[in-house]
């Protein structure tokens, strides 16, 4: 018996994992590259958790819903609310490690296909491949990774200036000797991923899309993308160029009405050039914001399992749309009558029967943004306010003419208007401030930001808890430095063998 | 069935080889316990300078045949002091032995064999179990508690059947598991403590240094506990009766205020501030209207009485046990047979944990060569677990009813949307929100909101008492532990032991919400969990012993193969028709997001090798060597050694020692060796990819298979072994007749190659890797008393005290020099180089800023801050470590030290005739936590603990170190919320009575005994904890590794238990 039991004992402890898949085995053929590519979209949303938290939120779109609220998470909402982030902020943290997370995974798929990134040149090339797959699968696999990875970094540069790039897997102790990047490096590599994406990836026109690629990135959701990446560098020739072809070669266009572009029964409609995808059925891939938006202590009035009442929309944004805007039903709605009235953004609620498992896609890039984008890109003349025409007439507003915008101050004013209503809650209107500033003379991110402090201040910020800050001591917490949020503090606290800039401000 | 039958023929046959022929003068009698008057079996009866002799049987009776000419006889018994009686005329003889405490002949369980206790080279502890199953709680670790030097136990929580945290000498690993190996009857099992049944423990011994845990190599480092279960003796039937009933209550709950007593603290200060020139008039009351309402809620629907949530949480709660077992069996075949049943309500409603073991236990001797010793051990248990922590009992305010009453049903039903509410329902917070609210303030003024309509309580969370009664967290354990050994003897003095044992357990669970159990409109959901926990040890020795002349040599190598498998599963069902029916075929859907199985596989290969050499049993040596192969690392990396060696030396055996008279024993003792670790995640030298699923597609999509990377831990395909290398010196003595025994060990041990769970730069877009790196060092003394003050008559009285001291400092940490580890508010652990493995990291701070005025004058003075409103007069003020006048990362420093500088407990037993005393008092000194009740405004807000003293004003400052309110930190640990969780308890207090031998056996018994036994019947907390249990700590998520410790938030209070209980023999 001795004998039986110690030759088969060596095996005993060669095992293998049972449950898992691990690197070590798979992404060996197309299929399992595949599987890891479906990864990346997933990827795709833990970031929304906290976006709207970085973007939105700091903007006059919407306020921290329970200001006079002391417990921590309301606390981490109001220092976003009022710029007086710290370091530490573990909100900031969560959007950077999910946001890096999915980084990796786009790095693990690009590195099974054998494609590099060359810092100095600036292009991505295709290395030799050991695993037996397609070319033609490998480039499509390859740029849709780039896509979801310069997505990413287009993010995080615009949220936190030039951080730290990667452009392959890496081990916990190389990673100590990666110090932050200049802004210009990585849109450098943004640029290189994207013009890749946009040069192999599929371009047949909407309608001739098969339907089981609905969702997956393709070279026009690339090339928009990449307009507004030159847009955001003010490059606006190259941009226009992009926007042009779209408008010409893609396909897409807009839905007859606003609704229709956001009904979960429409989703990846012709006017959706990319999207975060969220599917309800217990599946583990829901949207969370019917819950996270419906408001507090709603019961299952507006969506079963109560709301948090995040993301509230302010006052003033819904005063901006006037009687006749469809847009304004659609995003706003109110829980209550009378005095207990409590307003919320409705965009993304569906009904739920598991709690955060709703159905409603997060649209990125929308064909809307394309004309708008145009229309910046093109800057004040009469075929500028006729794409803002094209997307205020479906929602029933009457056109805007040249009679009445007669200044670049006031198309200015009437663009920015235009992007804020079109885009409320799709995480555009802090981007944009910033991206003003460079693209436009008249719209700036700080007075802005400084007078919804203003209009808000009475109604809002003066609720928050002691110490109530004044409006003037409101104002004082924005200015250029902030418009990056900090590094944080983790990744300088981590690295003992680099010293870390910390953004400027912090 | 036949076979067995023919044994036990001829096992009966040969008990006849006994019988003894009469001759000549024949002298009868009997041998009993002089202390306990039970009779002694097999208790030898000689004739001196005759070879041969008789042995008394069952009811310690003896015949023996005098022969001409000899009249001494000597009655031995091993544990007694031997007795010569000459015989005179009397040919009845009945002699009372007398229990020697001697330590010379206790035999100590080690690793894969037994030693004598004068032998032994490591430090071992040895308890024995005389009363353990008297002490007031569940599990065998608990009751250990205070008992052992070295062996550190905390109550992290007071829930019922949660297991306590056992650390043996410190923490020698960070990431590893710091867990002791537990092993019960030879098989290593996880959750052994769990499962034992107190009064089958014969004794538990704790191997403590790397020379005596060595042998079990891979898994020794932090210890090993031995749980040695009884075996019967040959003797007829005994029966052991034992059953116990009490009452559990919390020691002490949150000095709360209730909405009334909140509001009137409001307005009191609010007339102080009033007195304050500093103080605007819109700045003195700055109660919220959310609060006001709350107080006219409170004072006009709930009459002024609100509700006490913490009784709502906790009851009085009962536990008792019942077990019988029985014992005896002639000298070929023993048997010892018990059966229990337990009950554990727990302090919380719905906190519960029951128990029923079974154990059989049979050794037999087959023949003259081989031993068979079989052991079954099954047991089953539920345990109930609340679906509320108790922080949300105590964080809620008392202006909420549990139910609606009329008053209350009829208030809100004026909104819409609670229009259905009904008396009886339960009440939430939202109900009472939207609402206009006015009444009387406690300075007698009316106030209304106006036209505005408030929230008192914005909480989207239903009430914690609704949930707890809505949902039910229940799970059934079945486990059996069955071992076999068989023993055979192969040739004189060489023994071959095969053991084969499997420890099987089955974990059934479910969690069932209700509907609307958590918030309206939501399904019910039943979350189904399974575990299939198979592990299978064979384990096969040779031992050879032989004593040539002085010599003694004990040989002893084996090779040893276990296999675990794992199978666990959960299905989450959701949308049943009834909360009733919770069966899966009923749900609507299956939510496939929380439905998964697991399956895993973990192999241990090992050889293993000691020898034990004594001269004159006065010099010894011990040297092992184990090597294991683990199936946790990668190829080429799974094997590691681990040898040990140890030496001793009986000094009181010298000559000239043994002439000095006060000294009964001296040894010294000092031991080498190295232990391992390989408690860590399976595979983590590989990266695994889970489900990661997406929808591509028109419409609402096809979900799409897709795989991804875990975010949570990165792999290292390098990791190994990790090594302890420990010494210790230790010194045994007994002095004045054994009247005093001391026991003194001094260790140290190190760990290299530490297996860490290292934070990771964010952005490779994993939170923390795996590493070898670092060396830690461990360094303390202990200190074993037992002293026996008074043995007289009728009264002794007996002491054993036990204190141990352990630091440790981290010597390496891979080339950084610290790192800071997180907790859940993003507190700070440091592990840096040079220092204590663990060490709070935060600001210091000096008081509150007590006004504007100071503010300005430090700011004038050019004090600068980018912390956000840092200041804020009646917040912390912090001190500028760095002295560069900028309040700012750079002055956080050490703040604190979670691990306790050192542990004590103190046993006292006292017999007066008929009646025992004991008591144990056991301690922790020199331990910092962090408060995180501090941390969160919601759960310090009520507590008179936070709002005595505190600041006001500028004019009223309170202590000067009590912030106002929120106007602390919430994100930044400051020593505000470190405090002093030392603390020292009468742990156990026992007091027993024992019938009368003669009255007893009117009854028919051999022996009855009643006892009340009390735990915390006092617990002396430090001066500045404002908690409510100084034991409690977080365990789970961020604080499952040994770098961040110390957090204390929501524990359950600290329980005190009184019970009564009998002790029947017969």
């Amino acid at each position: 018996m001795l004998a039986i039991v110690i030759t088969s004992c060596n095996k005993i402890i060669d095992v293998a994992p049972q449950s898992n898949l691990s690197t070590l085995t798979y992404f060996k053929n197309t299929a399992e590259v595949n599987a890891g590519l479906t990864g990346c979209y997933n990827g795709l949303q833990a970031p929304m958790l906290t976006e709207w938290m970085l973007t939105d939120l700091r903007t006059d779109i919407s306020r921290q819903g329970s200001a006079s609220s002391s417990t921590v998470g309301n606390i981490e909402l109001n220092e976003l609310d009022m710029f007086t982030v710290n370091p530490p902020h573990a909100q900031v943290y969560n959007y950077w490690s999910n946001t890096y997370n999915n980084i990796r995974n786009t790095n693990l798929v690009l590195k099974n296909l054998a494609v590099s990134y060359d810092a100095t040149s600036g292009t991505n090339v295709y290395g030799n491949i050991t695993i037996p797959v397609a070319q033609v699968d490998r480039k499509r696999m390859a740029s849709e990774a780039l896509f979801i990875r310069a997505y990413h970094y287009f993010n995080l540069v615009r949220l936190f200036g030039g951080v730290f790039i990667l452009t392959e897997p890496i081990l916990a102790a190389e990673a100590k000797k990666v110090n932050r990047s200049s802004a210009d490096e990585m849109y450098k590599l943004i640029i290189a991923d994207l013009k890749m994406a946009s040069d192999s990836l599929s371009n047949v026109r909407f309608s001739q899309i098969p339907t089981t690629s609905l969702g997956r990135a393709n070279a026009w959701s690339a090339k928009a993308l990449l307009a507004k990446v030159y847009l955001t560098l003010n490059r606006k020739s190259e941009a226009i160029v992009l926007l042009n072809d779209i408008i010409a070669n893609s396909g897409y266009s807009l839905q007859s009405s606003y609704a229709n572009v956001f009904s979960i029964s429409n989703e990846m409609n012709s006017e959706i050039l990319f999207a975060i995808r969220y599917k309800s059925g217990g599946l583990g891939i829901g949207s969370p914001f019917a819950n996270t938006f419906a408001p507090l202590n709603s019961g299952s009035n507006v969506v079963n399992g109560d709301g948090s009442g995040l993301n509230t929309p302010t006052t003033e944004l819904d005063t901006a749309y006037v009687a006749a805007d469809a847009r304004r039903a659609l995003q706003i709605a109110y829980f209550g009558t009378g005095s207990t009235q409590r307003v919320y953004t409705r965009k993304y609620i569906s009904p739920v029967t598991i709690v955060r498992d709703a159905e409603n896609d997060w649209p990125v890039i929308r064909y809307a943004d394309v004309l708008l984008m145009l229309a910046e890109a093109q800057g004040f003349s009469a075929s500028s306010i006729a794409l803002i025409n094209q997307v205020r007439v479906r929602t029933t507003l009457p056109a805007l003419n040249t009679t009445t915008i007669n200044t670049v101050e006031l198309f200015e004013a009437a663009l920015s208007n235009e992007r804020r209503l079109e885009f409320a809650f799709e995480d555009h209107r802090f981007f944009d401030l910033v991206r003003f500033g460079t693209t436009l003379t008249s719209v700036n991110a700080i007075n802005t930001i400084r007078a919804n402090f203003a209009r808000e201040y009475a109604r809002h910020y003066s609720q928050y808890y002691a110490p109530v800050p004044t409006l003037a001591q409101l104002q004082a917490n924005i200015n250029v430095d902030k418009l990056l949020l900090p590094i944080p503090q983790r990744e300088i606290d981590t690295n003992t063998q680099l010293v870390i800039p910390q953004n400027k401000g912090y | 069935m036949k076979k067995v039958r023919c044994l036990l023929f001829f096992l009966f046959l040969l008990l006849f080889n006994n019988w003894v022929i009469a001759q000549k003068k024949t002298i009868t009698g009997k041998v009993i316990d002089k202390a306990t008057g039970e009779p002694l079996i097999g208790a030898n009866v000689l004739i001196e300078k005759v070879k041969g002799g008789v042995t008394t049987k069952e009811d310690g009776s003896y015949s023996i045949n005098l022969p001409n000419g000899k009249s001494v006889l000597i009655f031995s018994y091993v544990g007694y002091a031997s007795q010569l009686i000459t015989v005179g005329t009397n040919t009845t003889i009945n002699v009372e032995l007398v229990a020697t405490p001697s330590t010379e002949s206790e035999v100590i369980v080690i690793g894969y064999g037994t030693q004598k206790k004068s032998s032994v080279t490591g430090s071992v502890v040895k308890y024995k179990n005389e009363r353990l199953d008297e002490v007031p709680v569940a599990r065998l670790d608990q009751a250990l508690q205070g008992k052992m030097a070295g062996v550190q136990i905390q109550n992290l929580t007071s829930e019922a059947g949660a297991a306590p945290k056992i650390n043996i000498r410190g923490t020698t690993s960070i990431s590893a598991g710091s867990n002791p190996l537990v092993v019960v009857d030879g098989h290593p099992v996880p959750d052994g403590l769990a499962f034992v049944n107190m009064a089958d423990v014969e004794s538990v011994e704790v191997l403590k240094d790397a020379a005596s845990s060595a042998i079990y190599g891979s898994r020794g480092a932090n210890g090993v506990i031995l749980i040695t279960t009884k075996e019967g003796k040959a003797d007829k039937a005994r029966y052991n009766l034992k059953a116990s009933s009490g009452i559990k209550s919390s020691y002490k709950l949150h000095p709360l205020m209730s909405v009334t007593e909140f509001t009137k603290l409001h307005f009191d200060e609010a007339a102080l501030r009033a007195n304050d020139p500093t103080v605007p008039v819109n700045s003195r009351n700055l109660i919220t209207p959310g609060e006001r309402a709350s107080y006219v809620i409170e004072q006009t629907l709930l009459d002024g009485k609100g509700t006490d949530w913490q009784k709502e949480a906790v009851r009085d709660a009962n536990m008792s046990n019942v077990q019988l077992s029985v014992s005896g069996g002639k000298k070929e075949v023993k048997y010892f047979v018990s059966g229990s049943y337990q009950k554990d309500d727990g302090l919380m409603h719905h906190s519960s944990f029951n128990r029923l073991t079974l154990r059989a236990r049979l050794d037999m001797q087959l023949g003259k060569k081989v031993k068979l010793n079989l052991n079954f051990n099954p047991s089953y248990s539920t345990r109930e677990r609340p679906a509320t922590s108790f922080i949300d009992f105590y964080r809620f305010y008392s202006f909420l009813p549990v139910k609606h009453t009329d008053k209350t049903a009829a208030f809100v039903n004026q909104l819409p949307q609670w229009a259905a509410i009904r008396p009886g329902d339960w009440a939430q917070a939202r109900h009472f929100s939207n609402l206009t609210y006015s009444g009387l303030m406690p300075d007698g003024t009316t106030w209304s909101s106006g036209t505005s309509t408030v929230n008192p309580f914005n909480t989207s969370n239903n009430s914690p008492k609704s949930i707890m009664e809505t949902r039910s967290i229940n799970s059934a354990d079945y486990r059996a532990l069955n071992t076999s050994d068989l023993t055979i003897t192969l040739a004189k003095d060489l023994d071959f032991k095969s053991k084969l044992s499997a420890f099987v357990s089955y974990t059934d669970g479910l969690d069932f919400t209700n509907r609307n159990s958590t918030a309206d409109g939501l399904v019910n959901r039943g979350v189904y969990n399974t575990r299939l926990f198979i592990d299978l040890l064979t384990e096969n020795t040779l031992s050879y012993n032989k004593k040539v002349k002085a010599h003694s040599f004990n040989f002893l190598a084996g090779f040893t193969a276990q296999k675990t498998l794992i199978n666990e599963s959960q299905t989450t069902g959701i949308d049943f028709p009834s909360d009733n029916i919770r069966t899966l075929n009923t749900a609507l859907q299956i939510d496939q997001s929380s439905t998964n199985s697991f399956k895993n596989q973990i192999g241990l290969l090992s050889y293993l090798g000691r020898v034990n050499y004594s001269y004159n049993d006065k010099y010894l040596f011990t040297a092992s060597f184990r090597t294991d192969g683990s199936s946790y690392f990668a190829p080429g990396r799974k094997w590691g050694s681990f040898p040990a060696v140890s030496l001793g030396w009986v000094a009181s055996k010298e000559k000239f020692i043994q002439n000095v008279n006060w000294i009964s024993q001296l040894k010294f003792r000092a031991s080498y060796g190295a232990t391992g670790n390989n408690a860590i995640a399976d595979f983590a030298f590989v990266d695994l990819l889970y489900p990661s699923n997406y929808a591509f597609g028109s419409g609402v999509g096809t979900t799409t298979l897709g795989v991804a990377l875990s975010r949570d831990i990165l792999s290292n395909p390098n990791i190994t072994w990790e090594r302890t290398f420990a010494a210790n010196f230790g010194v045994d003595i007994s002095m004045f007749k054994s009247k005093i025994n001391l026991t003194i060990d001094v260790y140290q041990s190190k760990t290299d190659q530490l297996l860490l769970r290292q934070a990771s730069m964010g952005f490779t877009g994993v939170n923390e890797t795996w590493n070898n790196i670092g060396k830690l060092r461990n360094s303390g003394i202990e200190f074993e008393l037992s002293t026996n003050n008074v043995v007289a008559k009728h009264f002794t009285w007996k002491t054993s005290a036990n204190i141990s001291f352990n630091t440790n400092k981290l010597l390496e940490l891979g080339g950084e020099s610290f790192q800071l580890n997180y907790g859940e508010r993003n507190e700070i652990y440091r592990a840096g180089v040079g220092n204590q493995l663990v060490q709070f990291y935060g600001y210091k701070t000096a008081g509150v800023w007590q006004s504007q005025a100071e503010i300005d004058d430090a700011r004038a003075k050019g004090l600068t801050s980018n912390l956000t409103n840092y200041f804020t007069p009646g917040g912390l003020k912090l001190q500028d470590i760095n002295n560069d006048n900028k309040i700012d990362v750079d002055d956080r420093t050490q703040i604190g030290s979670p691990l306790p500088k050192f542990t004590w407990g103190i046993t006292n037993n006292f017999t007066y005739k008929a009646f025992d005393v004991s008591f144990l008092l056991q301690g922790v000194q020199g331990v910092s936590l962090i408060n995180g009740d501090a941390f969160y405004n919601e759960s310090r807000r009520l507590n008179k603990n936070y709002t005595a003293n505190r600041w006001v004003s500028a004019m009223y400052p309170g202590d000067g170190k009590t912030p106002y309110f929120n106007n602390g930190f919430n994100q930044l640990l400051t020593d505000y919320v470190v405090e002093d969780g030392s603390y020292m308890a009468l742990r156990e207090l026992t007091i027993g009575y024992k019938l009368p031998t003669k009255v007893a056996s009117i009854a028919k018994l051999s022996g009855l005994r009643f006892y009340c036994s009390v735990q915390n019947a006092f617990v002396i907390m430090a001066n500045g904890y404002r908690g409510i249990n100084p034991e409690a700590r977080l365990t789970t998520g961020a604080y499952a590794t040994p770098l961040i410790l110390g957090y204390q938030r929501g524990g359950f209070p600290m329980s005190r238990t009184i019970l009564f209980g009998l002790d029947i023999n017969f």
